[in-house]
This record gives structure tokens, C-alpha cells and sequence, in this order.
């Protein structure tokens, strides 16, 4: 198990290196000089003066500066001032991406753990009521639901939620950030396609689990079909679930920029839609960054639970699942 | 592994109680709420958004400020000022009681220092030409360009050298600049050759004082690029030093920005809010539903797409009530004093009155190409000045701004707003005439020869498909693109196609010619026509047209010449006139208009002068009551 955790951790900086690589390749390619802003037109002498001073002359000083400084290298050979520094952010000159990264991840990751907490109640619950009957109007109904919340895009909820329990009924307040109520309804808005999801797998499993050998034994001895689903079919039709958790976690936690833009919420997706968008390249390699980084540590997650719950998965011979 | 799996939850509960942490519900909220776009920056000599100029107006207090009714120059840290009687050289005299945050007196090396900084193109400042006026100073501005390239060019990039090329920097610039402080609050000024507007450019945010010292400490010398480096994070709260009536006490990133008084503060522009809070909305309908369940004050720029609607219930309430309205302003009230004492509009007839469209110094246009062959090595209709003005003609702007856009902003047939500069003249612009549109048409060879509806030139080839380039993201924009597309088939029998593109996409078509008509529109920066007429001179950097008349350049010189305002400013009417009339790079559809969203019964403070420049510290609640009208 520790060698299993050890040596993805160990894989970690090469996958790294790689997302950071592409990134930056496609990032350089968006057309455009992110020093230049819409509206006034410097003097062609100042913008090859920014050129240089931020390295935009030259992909490879670029990229080979940015990884020095990001890895620390730079730091242990006295180039830089400090370690893992992801550089100034160039549409902010005020600034730096770690600032921003800093400012907005946290708010995201709330928004975003939230969003799942709510999501796996959400989920559990109609999964169930699901599962356990299948194919009563109970079922019909969970199901159609979850259709729609997985159908209906954010920025239709995230409105509608809005103008209902800010606006009319002024529950909640609007837009911003600020006090825990300022976090529910983007939570809220967040976590119904991943609600609807968890409830669609939920159900499937239950109802294939239920038609299992064990589980029929179960019931031949008594259990009653609830209690049966509870005790033993439960776990293994969560196994889907667990494994869609992870990478769910990860998307929600670094922040949904449809979301964070309708509550006005200043959330790393915003920042990272604004940065791709005005080709802020350090703060879309920062963002990207992190992401993966999140990404990673969560799969690994995944993977030691998945071996918790079911003891047939030997993590320690396959290598991963 | 039951220990591996509570690590991971103490690890969930790390992260938890860190984005807890995000939540500050002790705040007091602030006196003043409003939405704003992001602000960029905070430095004073690199910016040049409007809502930046906006914060920086009440952080900072230039040599001027501009009086908010009537726009004109008016003393701030200079208390009175004197020209040499060729007007090329002014003396500045500084209040002796003006402080900087940290106690420092404000002195005219403060001055000198922040025009220096805004003279180098190591600072990257989007407005260093408007210092070019002062004697020496685009020369400075070349020298150092050229020793920054040669050093970049040379071998020795040590700190030693990085060093000696500052040094000779500075001794460039006390040598070269005519900026001269003979005492700590005296700053003298040598102009190249007289500058009409010189006062209105000394209350331009950009030529603010700056607090050398404490800037220095995030300065260093870049020993790779030779580069004078300024580190993010000398404008943060309690970093930042500076010399207006409010200080920045909170700043966190596209959230919330917080400014309170300044207690050191001594100078015309005394605040009236206790607290003014910038909350950076991006969403055009959450702005609006946070303005209405009472989160902000204030929209400074309106832009959800029914905002006609809103500014339609606002005019139809104003209407009704048009006489006690006017009654009280010939009483001397001022606008939001009038609007408040109106009878409240009733909600239920769809009034109301709290969306105010206020006029911009500004011009909404859109530009030909004048090169004369298109990016993709086409022969280009537009180079010919017939076609372009066959296309100015034909666009009925009356019918723009009534239906299209909604909002009846003024039409424009110049590019600089009329009757926005005293003494100015505009010349008259070409008028919406279908039958002389198709003259200019006939008269540049396309005439619907086959009876299609379709103009061909003497070869029968159709006039080629216009390629109209807009921004995305405006829909405002759009509507107009799409208009004009339709009067231009009907008018003229041309085709065209529209093509959207993002802000930075599109910016690049625009550079590299890649365009026939292109979404256009400018805002004056200071009181002279110059401003606008600029755009349209050989080799400008915000020449998308590639505009190039000699008779026009010329006539610009001349007037950079004439000694007489009088007779400067009727050149300058020429030269507009050769633009609107007989040339038109550009077609000028309608004066642009900002909408604001506030309640003038609940908050004033709000300038209605065209140039829009708020000023924070001006803002302030009242109360309701004491706004009604007496009984």
C-alpha cells in the first residue's frame, strides 16, 4: 500500500512537467500580446520594452526561466528570491499568480466541497429511493429529475436560484462574497448536475447489485430487501460513485466559471477564464497547475478508498485498478 | 490503513477550515457600495482604465483636479500657477501643508519623480505621450529606448553596468527634461512650444506625484534587461503611500476594493463618505438584481441588455413630472436635487428613476480600411475616398439610435463631440442622403450594371463581400453591425458579412489590416480636439485605419505652430472638416453614453460633466426623508 502511494507520488513532477509543457505550448499560441490591453495602442517601442522584460521575445528563455523559478531550481542556484514562485501574473500588474491563486482557490474549494457535500446527500438520497424500487413512479420520477439536473446548465439554475431565493424572496444575498450564506446558493448551483449524476449511478448499481448471487443469499436468510440493500449492496454500488468523486471533487473544487461569474464570486474559474481569455500566460500555467496537481492527489484518493471499501482490490500488485 | 484514511480527512479539514478563513462577516459594510469593472491597477503613471482613473482620482491629488460641474482645471497640491508670456514656460507653487499617508511632505521632487517614471519605457505607462508636450521629453523617452537596446545588444549584463546605465539615465533626464524644482514646492515646466490644454493635462490621473521612497523599496535594477523592475505588491493596502482625500485600506482581488478617509489629508477635495467599497461585478443582470436588493448604491456602467428598458421607465417618469423638474432647476437645484424631489414613480405605471444616461466625451464609430490592398493581397474598395463616403452617406443614424440601440444618444457627423470644446467649431459632417450615396458610388465606378441589385465595376465584377469586423461580447455592437449591413444591401447593393471576433482576436485583425469595415469609437483624454483628430495622423499607433493625408498631417503641424488658440483651433475645425466631409477613415455614428444605476434620493456626489471623472470621495448617502419634498 505506502510503495503503491509512494510511487505515484514519485510519477508526479514528470506528469507535471508535461501538463505544464503543453500548456504553455498552446497558451503561447493564442494570437495576441497579453501586455496589450484593448482600446489605447502603446508606442511600439514600450511594447518591445515589455516584450523583453517579461521574456515574450523568446518561448525557450521563457519556459526555461518559468520552470527554474517554479521548481525551486532557480531558487537553490540564486537566481530567484524564493522558491516555487509562479511568477508575476501579466494582466495584473499589481499581482502575482501565487496572490491570485492564493485569493481565489480557497473560495473555490468551498464553494467546490460544499457543492459535493451537498451533492452526495442530494445523490444518495434519490439514488436510493431509486434503486431500492425500481421501475415505480418513485424511480420515474428521481430518474427525470436527474435528467434535468443533469440537462439544465448552471447559468439557467444559477439565475433562476437567484431571482427566487435572493431577489423575491431575499433569503440569501445576491452576488459577492463575504459571510457563509454568500456561499450557499452558488454550492447549491454547483452541486445539482453532480447530485444528478451520483443519484443515475446509484440507482444502476443498486439495482444490479440486488440481482447478485450474495445478495440473494442475503435475502434467503431472512434480511428483508431494505435491509439487505443496506448492509451489502450498498457499499459495492457505491463503487461507481467513488470513483466518479474523485475527478468530480477535483472539477468542482478549482472552481466553475459559469458558476462564479453569476454570483459574481472571485473564484479561481473566473480568474482562469479572465487569464486564458487576455492570455495571462503565468496565471493559466499557475491555474493549470494547480489543477492537476489537485487532480492527481484525488485519483490517488480515490484509489486508496476504493481498496478500503472492497479488500478484492490489491493495490500493492496491480499497480493501480 | 484506517491511519491513511484519517489522514486524508485531517487533510480535507486543513483545506475546509483554510477556505473558512475566506469569510470576513465582522466587516462593517461600507457607507458607499458600487459595481464597477475590475480595476487593473493601482499604479498611477501605468494606467488607463476608466474605473482605475476613478479610484486613483480620490487616492491621488495632482498638481490640478477638474472642477466636476464644469469640467475645467482647478487647483489641488498646486495652489496657484503663473506662464512666461510665450506660454512656453509655467511655475507651479505647491501647498506647503500637502502630506503624503506616511507624514512626508508632498514636494515638486515628487512631482519630478513621478513624470520621470511616466517618461521611461521601462514603466510600460499606456500615457507617456501626453508628457511629450514638455521640452525634451520625447527625446528622453528615445534615448533611453535606444541605451536600453543597446545594452541589451551589449555584453556586459552585471549589476555594475545595469547600475551605470541608470545613472546616466538620470543625468539624461535632469539634462535633457525641462521639469525644474528651484525649492521643495516650486516646480517649473518648459514646454516644447505652447500647450492650450497644458492645465487640463496636469489633472489627468497619470501625472500624479508618487512617494519615491516608498516605491524604491520594490525597485530594483535588472541586470539581464537593464530594466528599472517594479515588483507587484507596492500598491497593496498599507503599502501603498498616497497624497488624496481617501487611502486604500482593503484590496483583494476581483472582490472588493475599500477606500476610507484620509485623516492626513489637506486640500480642496475633503471627502463627504465615511467608506466607499468597489465591488467588482462581471455579470451585467447580477449587477443589476444586486442594485435592486439594495447590496450596492451604484452601477457605474449599466450594460444588461434591457437597460433601454430601464432607461425607457426612467425618461417615462421624468416626463410626466418634466415641469416641477424644471421649475426646480431654474430654482438652481442641481439635477439629483431635482430628481429627488419629484413625486416618487410608481412601479405599477413601470417608472422609475434611478437609470440616468449621461452623455461621454466620446464617439461612436466605425473604420474603414484605407490601405490600399487588403491583408489577403485583394485590391481594396475602401482605399478609394468615394466609396467611403458612398458608405457614410447611406447610414441612417437617426434610425441607429431610435430603434436600434434604444437609447437616443446624439448622432454624430464629427468625430469630436460637438460643443464639447470651448471656442471649437465643428464643421458640419456629411448627412444621411441615400440618392448622393449612390452618386459617390456611380462616381467610383459600381453601378448595378446586370440588375440584380448587386453593384459590378467596368469589368462586371461585383463589389466584393464587406468583411465587418466587431467585438464580441457587446450585444450593443452587434445590433449595430447588423443594421448597418442591412441599410448598406439596401442603400447601396453591396453584400455583407459579419464577423465577431474576441476583444484580443480581434485587436490582431486590426493591426494586421485584416478588415474592410471595423467596429471603431474613442474617448477623449483631454479638453482639445487633438485628442480625437490624432487618430487619424500618419503612423499613430492607434491609426487602425492606416489613415495617411498629407494636406491632414499638415494642417495638424500647422496647428501645433499657431501661437493664436483662436486661430489654432479653426485649423483644427479644417482638418476635422477634411475627415467628415471629403476623406472619412471613419464613420461617426453617435456620441457615446454611459447609464448609471443609483437612487438620487438615496446617494449624490454623482458628476454629470462628460468626462465622466467621478470622484469617491464626493459620494455620500443621504437620507431619504430630508430628500423628499416638503409637504
Amino acid at each position: 500500500m505506502m510503495g503503491f502511494i509512494i510511487r505515484r507520488l514519485l510519477q508526479l513532477p514528470l506528469v507535471l512537467f508535461v501538463v505544464v509543457a503543453l500548456t504553455f505550448f498552446l497558451v503561447w499560441l493564442i494570437p495576441g500580446n497579453p501586455m496589450l490591453q484593448e482600446g489605447r495602442q502603446p508606442p511600439q517601442e514600450i511594447v518591445d520594452a515589455m516584450n523583453r522584460q517579461y521574456q515574450l521575445d523568446s518561448p525557450v528563455t521563457f519556459f526555461g526561466g518559468y520552470v527554474a523559478r517554479v521548481t525551486g531550481i532557480g531558487w537553490v542556484m540564486g537566481w530567484n528570491d524564493a522558491p516555487f514562485d509562479l511568477g508575476p501574473s501579466m494582466r495584473n500588474p499589481d499581482w502575482t499568480v501565487n496572490e491570485i491563486i492564493g485569493a481565489g482557490f480557497p473560495i473555490s474549494a468551498t464553494i467546490g466541497l460544499g457543492a459535493i457535500a451537498i451533492a452526495l446527500i442530494i445523490g444518495t438520497i434519490a439514488g436510493l429511493v431509486g434503486g431500492l424500487k425500481p421501475g415505480s413512479w418513485l424511480d420515474a420520477g428521481t430518474q427525470l429529475i436527474a435528467l434535468i439536473g443533469i440537462s439544465v446548465p448552471s447559468f439557467v439554475t444559477g439565475s433562476f436560484l437567484i431571482v427566487l431565493f435572493a431577489a423575491k424572496f431575499r433569503i440569501f444575498p445576491i452576488a459577492g462574497w463575504g459571510t457563509p450564506v454568500h456561499a450557499f446558493l452558488p454550492m447549491l448551483t454547483l452541486s445539482l448536475p453532480f447530485a444528478a449524476y451520483i443519484a443515475r449511478l446509484l440507482r444502476f448499481g443498486l439495482v444490479e447489485q440486488m440481482t447478485t448471487d450474495h445478495l440473494r443469499t442475503a435475502r434467503a436468510k431472512g434480511l428483508s430487501r431494505r435491509q439487505a440493500a443496506w448492509r451489502h449492496a450498498l457499499k459495492n454500488a457505491f463503487l461507481p460513485v467513488l470513483s466518479f468523486l474523485g475527478p468530480a471533487t477535483a472539477v468542482a473544487m478549482t472552481g466553475s466559471f459559469v458558476v462564479e461569474k453569476v454570483f459574481a464570486v472571485p473564484g479561481l474559474g473566473r480568474h482562469f477564464v479572465d487569464a486564458v481569455l487576455g492570455k495571462d500566460i503565468t496565471l493559466v500555467m499557475g491555474v493549470v497547475l494547480v489543477y492537476a496537481v489537485l487532480l492527481i492527489v484525488l485519483n490517488l484518493v480515490v484509489d486508496v478508498l476504493y481498496a478500503w471499501i472492497d479488500p478484492r482490490i490489491d493495490l500493492a500488485n496491480t499497480g493501480s485498478r | 490503513m484506517r491511519w491513511i484514511v484519517a489522514f486524508f480527512l485531517i487533510i480535507a479539514t486543513i483545506v475546509l477550515a483554510r477556505a473558512l478563513l475566506t469569510f470576513d462577516p465582522s466587516r462593517l459594510p461600507a457607507e458607499i457600495k458600487f459595481a464597477s469593472s475590475d480595476v487593473f491597477t493601482l499604479d498611477p503613471q501605468r494606467m488607463s482604465y476608466m474605473q482605475d482613473l476613478r479610484i486613483s482620482r480620490s487616492l491621488f491629488d495632482g498638481l490640478c483636479s477638474r472642477d466636476s460641474q464644469t469640467g475645467l482645471p482647478t487647483p489641488a497640491v498646486a495652489t496657484s500657477w503663473e506662464t512666461s508670456p510665450d506660454a512656453k514656460t509655467w511655475t507651479f507653487h505647491l501647498r506647503p501643508d500637502a502630506r503624503w499617508t506616511n507624514g512626508d511632505p508632498v514636494t515638486s521632487m515628487d512631482f519630478r519623480n513621478a513624470w520621470r517614471r511616466l517618461l521611461l519605457p521601462d514603466t510600460a505607462a499606456d500615457y507617456s505621450e501626453l508628457l511629450f508636450p514638455v521640452r525634451g521629453a520625447s527625446e528622453f523617452f528615445a534615448w533611453r529606448t535606444n541605451a536600453l537596446a543597446q545594452y541589451a545588444a551589449g555584453k556586459n549584463h552585471d549589476a555594475q553596468s545595469a547600475k551605470a546605465l541608470w545613472d546616466s539615465t538620470l543625468a539624461a533626464f535632469d539634462q535633457m527634461v525641462g521639469i525644474r524644482t528651484p525649492d521643495s514646492h516650486t516646480l517649473v515646466i518648459e514646454l516644447q512650444s505652447p500647450v492650450p490644454y497644458w492645465l487640463d493635462l496636469c489633472a489627468f490621473q497619470t501625472l500624479a506625484p508618487i512617494n519615491q521612497a516608498s516605491l524604491d523599496r520594490f525597485t530594483r535594477i535588472d541586470p539581464i534587461s537593464g530594466f528599472l523592475k517594479s515588483d507587484p505588491g507596492w500598491t497593496k493596502p498599507g503599502v501603498l503611500i498616497t497624497n488624496g482625500p481617501m487611502k486604500l485600506v482593503d484590496w483583494k482581488y476581483k472582490r472588493s476594493m475599500r477606500l476610507e478617509p484620509n485623516e492626513m489629508y489637506v486640500g480642496p477635495n475633503m471627502p463627504l463618505a465615511k467608506s466607499v467599497e468597489v465591488i467588482p461585478i462581471e455579470d451585467a443582470n447580477t449587477a443589476v438584481l444586486a442594485y435592486e436588493s439594495g447590496s450596492i448604491d451604484w452601477i457605474s456602467d449599466l450594460t444588461a441588455e434591457f437597460r433601454a428598458d430601464l432607461a425607457e421607465s426612467s425618461r417615462k417618469w421624468l416626463d410626466r413630472h418634466r415641469e416641477e423638474y424644471e421649475l426646480r432647476m431654474n430654482a438652481g437645484a442641481s439635477v439629483d436635487e431635482a430628481l429627488a424631489a419629484l413625486p416618487a414613480p410608481d412601479p405599477a405605471m413601470g417608472e422609475r428613476r434611478d437609470v440616468h444616461v449621461l452623455s461621454a466625451f466620446g464617439t461612436d464609430f466605425w473604420s474603414f480600411n484605407c490601405r490600399a490592398l487588403l491583408s489577403n493581397g485583394q485590391p481594396n474598395p475602401f482605399a478609394n475616398a468615394s466609396v467611403r463616403r458612398a458608405f457614410a452617406l447611406a447610414v441612417d443614424k437617426v434610425r441607429l439610435t431610435t430603434s436600434v440601440t434604444r437609447l437616443n444618444e446624439s448622432v454624430a457627423t464629427t468625430i469630436v463631440p460637438r460643443g464639447s470644446i470651448d471656442g471649437y467649431v465643428s464643421p458640419t459632417g456629411l448627412p444621411f442622403d441615400v440618392v448622393r450615396a449612390r452618386e459617390e458610388m456611380a462616381s467610383a465606378g459600381w453601378i448595378d450594371r446586370t440588375g440584380d441589385g448587386i453593384v459590378e465595376n467596368a469589368a462586371g465584377e461585383p463589389f466584393p463581400i464587406v468583411d465587418m469586423l466587431y467585438m464580441t461580447g457587446n450585444p450593443r455592437v452587434k445590433n449595430i453591425a447588423i443594421a448597418l449591413a442591412a441599410m448598406w444591401r439596401d442603400a447601396l447593393g453591396v453584400q455583407c458579412e459579419l464577423r465577431g471576433k474576441d476583444g484580443k482576436f480581434a485587436k490582431e485583425d486590426l493591426r494586421r489590416g485584416n478588415f474592410m469595415i471595423a467596429r471603431g469609437g474613442w474617448y477623449g483624454d483631454y479638453a482639445d480636439p487633438t485628442t480625437f483628430l490624432d487618430l487619424a495622423k500618419t503612423g499613430n499607433g492607434n491609426n487602425d485605419r492606416a489613415f495617411s493625408n498629407a494636406r491632414f498631417d499638415a494642417l495638424l503641424e500647422q496647428a501645433a505652430a499657431e501661437l493664436d488658440a483662436e486661430k489654432r483651433l479653426k485649423i483644427l475645425s479644417e482638418a476635422e472638416r477634411l475627415l467628415v466631409e471629403e476623406e472619412l477613415p471613419m464613420l461617426p455614428l453617435c456620441q457615446y453614453v454611459t447609464l448609471y444605476m443609483y437612487d438620487p434620493a438615496k446617494m449624490r456626489g454623482i458628476s454629470r460633466s462628460p468626462r465622466l471623472d467621478q470622484r469617491l470621495s464626493r459620494l455620500h448617502r443621504v437620507d431619504e426623508q430630508s430628500a423628499s419634498p416638503s409637504p
